[in-house]
């Protein structure tokens, strides 16, 4: 049962972070691409903005490893 | 938690300790002031090539504090910031080239790696902000926020200040902990299989090491300017 779960668990995740990191790397090259000036203001605020929006699939990896041998 | 090594723990008056978690800390702070004394001796007016990254890096993590907390503040945070960031830089990439482990208990890894060290350093962080702020607006300024902009909103300032120390604390956590357990486990796979694996095991290493320092210092970067904007938001007078 705690292989199931754990499964679970990370594949919740791996949506949410793929999903999460896509939308935000998507209105970063649009931005870019309106104003090229912007670049590297807007590289640095993208790299903040997949440290947080990481933050949750991390921490249900880090529940599935705790449900992973029950 | 610890992957690959259990935990030395002993009890003193009463309170717990990890033997692991305390050389690991004091080794990072060994290695951040050693840094900064060698960097540091000959300040001349013209810059040799120490003081140059030494001045960088106060520069850097000025503009991080300075990005959040605005006016007389910043300069007061500034050298806050600075050892904030230079510790996290690094403890979290102490783990990926230093690891001890003396029959079966681990004594030097990632001190970041420990939840229990990651949530303290968050709390510090919250504290330093509430203090911040009942010093800059007066006790009845400081918790008459909370009932801003409504009166019922308070369950919801309550939730989120709970909910930033929880996140702030186990992002780092969870990072470093996901870094250190997968080097583990290629490790565990490249001596388990003779010298076949040894051979198909190095560029995966070496590839996930690199992204992992990657993310440490990323991390740290995060972990900085997150406590930044926490303290902004403690200090500054709403214009309503």
């Amino acid at each position: 049962m705690g292989a199931i779960a754990a499964g679970i668990a990370m594949a919740g995740a791996a949506i949410g972070g793929a999903i999460g990191d896509g939308i935000l790397i998507a209105k970063m090259l649009e931005g870019m691409a309106r104003q090229p000036e912007l670049s590297g203001q807007l590289r640095g605020n993208m790299f903040i903005g997949v440290g947080l929006v990481e933050a949750m699939p991390i921490i249900a990896f880090v529940v599935a490893l705790l449900v992973m041998n029950k | 938690m610890s992957i690959g090594g259990s935990n030395h723990t002993f009890t003193f008056l009463g309170l717990t300790f990890n033997a692991g978690n305390m050389i690991s800390i004091l080794l990072a702070c060994l290695i951040v002031l050693a840094l900064v004394y060698a960097l540091s001796r000959h300040i001349t007016m013209k810059p040799g090539k120490a003081q140059n990254i030494l001045e960088y890096a106060v520069d850097f993590t000025n503009g991080i504090v300075g990005g959040s907390v605005s006016g007389e503040a910043s300069k007061m945070l500034g050298l806050w910031g600075f050892s904030l960031f230079l510790f996290l830089l690094v403890a979290n990439n102490m783990g990926l080239f230093l690891h001890i482990d003396v029959s079966g208990i681990t004594y030097v890894k990632s001190p970041t790696s420990d939840p229990v060290v990651t949530m303290t350093l968050s709390l510090m962080t919250l504290t330093l902000a509430q203090f911040l702020g009942i010093r800059t607006l007066g006790y009845k300024k400081h918790f008459e926020n909370y009932l801003k902009p409504f009166k019922i909103f308070i369950v919801v300032n309550l939730f989120e200040e709970f909910t930033n120390f929880l996140t702030l604390g186990l992002r780092l956590f969870g990072n470093i902990l996901s870094g250190e357990m997968l080097l583990t486990m290629i490790t565990g796979m490249a001596t388990g299989g003779g010298p076949v694996m040894w051979i198909g095991m190095l560029p995966l290493e070496l590839i996930w090491q690199g992204f992992s320092v990657f993310i440490s210092c990323i991390q740290a970067y995060v972990f900085v300017t997150l406590s930044s904007v926490y303290i902004s938001q403690k200090i500054e007078v709403e214009e309503v």
